[in-house]
């Protein structure tokens, strides 16, 4: 060790600064503070974030989850290539909607409508795998418009029974080929031709004849949504707005969120996610201000000497609110992981296999974190303010 | 009697009371005190006879209810920074030393530094200098719990100095030290005195340890007493 310089000091003295060795070389830091303080209660700290990572674990599953399920619902959509689709007003689930032969002749008579395509949707449980195969009743004069392509075999014919066509997924998945026989709606179909939307979802679906698959199901002249394209020049919102003013039972769809809106268990469930969110926040924040303020009846004498040697009110709050900060980002991130698990299980369960489609987002993340924060930033408002209002006097008298 | 206290009067109280408690409790009641620059006070007197009242107050801790205070250039009544007045002019000694058990020495000393503009890097080696002036810089990775009573109090004494104030007030600083520990710790006032110009005041029962003092000042019932003079 080198001899000690010298600093000139305020009361005109100088104060000797010594060399620091190697082990003196992390000098005391905000962020080291916080760091020690944690460490040195190790279980209170770990239960705290330990709270944030389940809170923010249920508020992640529970998004992807409800963003799974709108994304499926609203990818049927997709498949059409359409302008907007046409669905019945407040149906609870989209598959659910019937619009019969009259609504689907009227929608395609409506100005501003170039064409319009009626399809059928169900779902069936053709394996452990596939429990809600996706099955499209279609006429084969539409299937250009609906913008499908037969990539093997041939379509079907209009009026032909026990006659399929795979999307390529779905064949690739099955390991099925033209010639070879799919069993649903309890017969054997004749594979005719395997065909492709471009769409991911309509590629792992199937299509039957249209009036086929409505004997299978037992709606004749039933349609689930109908798929419009719009003439050139032509404003979608108006055609929209004519339409839905001619008929109000209906109502249309061109956009995710407007698909979310439309289908009634979507907006149960977005707003039961909310009130999961919401809900976790409080509770997670009492938790966390709970402990917190534990902790800080065991420091009031800690931030009463800090006040002493001169911390400012704010400097203090700011540590006691890192404190929690730091713990908030660590169970953010543990629970945001666990989420993973968790949906991960879930999906695995036979019960939900195939069912369950967890949509990892960004804006999930960014839920999940910003529920870690605020449950941070709300428990420890209260204890942080309270410390630091504290007179230095009272702080370091305290027993 | 040391040359230090022959100027200014360094701190300056005028008629200080403090009442608590809705006014049932009256804690001082007018005290007058001048304390020169460089000048080592002892403040003694029986429990509860205001004296530590006194020290926070001159700390800027705690307001007076009436009366006056100046350390300094700064007028207490018309501080608005308390916290900085505290962190630039003060150094605290308390009688049970206040180290935070989970920080080493080194770190208890840097952390009255934290928030100052000192670099980083600077704030370690002048805080291994300070443990250096009280003897104690083989022991600065030790946590308090690894410390006797005696070193803790230095350790303590280290970090009053951190921010190189004026003025140390010390409040029992050897009431739970053993004789040998607080030979050392009073040795270490009369140097800081004598080296850095430091005005101290310290409380204390222990007429022994006053002694040590260039001047003892007597309280009884929230007064300095006439025979402990101002």
């Amino acid at each position: 060790m080198s001899g000690p310089a010298r600093s000139p000091a305020a009361n005109g003295l100088e104060q000797e600064v010594h060399p620091v060795t190697s082990r003196d070389d992390h000098p005391l830091t905000m962020t080291a503070l916080i760091g020690a303080n944690l460490w040195a209660k190790k279980a209170r700290s770990m239960g705290i974030a330990f709270a944030v990572a389940l809170a923010v674990m249920t508020v992640v599953t529970l998004t992807v989850v409800s963003s799974g399920l709108e994304t499926a619902a609203s990818a049927v959509l997709t498949v059409g290539k359409a302008d907007f689709t046409v669905a019945q007003n407040g149906v609870s689930d989209l598959l659910y909607s019937n619009i019969d032969t009259g609504q689907l002749a009227r929608i395609g008579a409506t100005p501003g409508v170039r064409s319009s395509v009626g399809v059928l949707l169900e779902t069936e449980r053709i394996d452990a795998a596939d429990p809600l195969f996706i099955e499209i009743g279609i006429q084969p004069d539409d299937l250009t418009t609906f913008g499908v392509t037969v990539v093997a075999g041939s379509a079907y014919g209009a009026t032909a029974s026990n006659e399929v066509m795979l999307g390529w997924r779905a064949a690739q998945n099955l390991g099925l080929h033209v010639g070879d026989l799919f069993h649903a709606n309890g017969t054997e179909n004749r594979i005719v031709g395997i065909y492709s939307t471009g769409i991911s979802y309509g590629d792992s679906a199937a299509m039957f004849p249209l009036p086929a698959l409505q004997a299978y199901n037992r709606v004749p002249g039933s349609v689930s949504l109908v798929f419009v394209k719009i003439d050139p020049g032509q404003s979608s919102a108006r055609v929209q707005r004519t339409l839905t003013r001619d008929q109000p039972e209906l109502t249309t769809i061109s956009t995710l969120a407007q698909a979310g809106r439309a289908d009634r268990n979507l907006v149960f469930l977005k707003a039961a996610v909310t009130g999961s969110t919401i809900l976790a926040l409080v509770i997670g924040a009492i938790v966390v201000g709970n402990t917190m303020l534990l902790s800080l009846f065991e420091r009031t004498r800690e931030f009463g000497l800090l006040r002493a040697i001169g911390w400012s009110r704010v400097r203090v709050v700011w540590l006691v609110v890192s404190e929690s900060l730091l713990l908030a980002l660590l169970g953010s991130a543990l629970g945001v992981a666990l989420s993973f698990l968790v949906t991960s299980v879930l999906e695995a369960l036979p019960q939900l296999h195939g069912v369950l489609h967890s949509d990892f987002t960004p804006g999930a993340f960014w839920r999940g974190f910003a529920v870690g924060i605020g449950m941070a930033v709300l428990g420890s408002l209260y204890p942080s303010v309270r410390a630091a209002s504290l007179t230095p006097l009272k702080a370091l008298s305290n027993e | 009697m040391s040359e230090f206290f022959v100027g200014e009067p360094k701190i300056e109280t005028h008629g200080v009371t403090k009442v608590y408690a809705d006014g049932r409790v009256q804690a001082l009641a007018g005290v007058d005190l001048t304390v020169a620059a460089g000048e080592f006070v002892a403040v003694t007197g029986p429990s509860g006879c205001g004296k530590s009242t006194l020290l926070g107050l001159l700390a800027a801790l705690d307001a007076p209810t009436s009366g006056s205070i100046r350390v300094g250039t700064y007028v207490l009544e018309q501080l608005h920074d308390a916290d900085g007045f505290r962190r630039q002019e003060v150094g605290l000694v308390f009688q049970f030393h206040n180290l935070l058990p989970r920080l080493s020495a080194l770190h208890n000393v840097e952390i009255a530094m934290l928030g100052s503009t000192r670099p980083h890097a600077e704030r370690a080696g002048v805080a291994l200098g300070l443990l250096d002036d009280v003897g104690l810089a083989d022991l600065a990775h030790r946590r308090p719990p690894q410390l006797s009573g005696g070193e803790r109090q230095r350790v303590a004494v280290a970090r009053a100095l951190a921010n190189e104030p004026s003025v140390l007030f010390a409040d029992e600083p050897t009431g739970s030290l053993d004789s040998r520990s607080t030979e050392v710790v009073l040795a270490l006032f009369q140097r800081l005195r004598t080296d850095r110009g430091v005005s101290i005041v310290m409380v204390t029962h222990d007429e022994l340890v006053a002694a040590v003092a260039d001047r003892t000042v007597h309280m009884l019932d929230g007064r300095i007493t006439p025979a402990g003079g101002t």
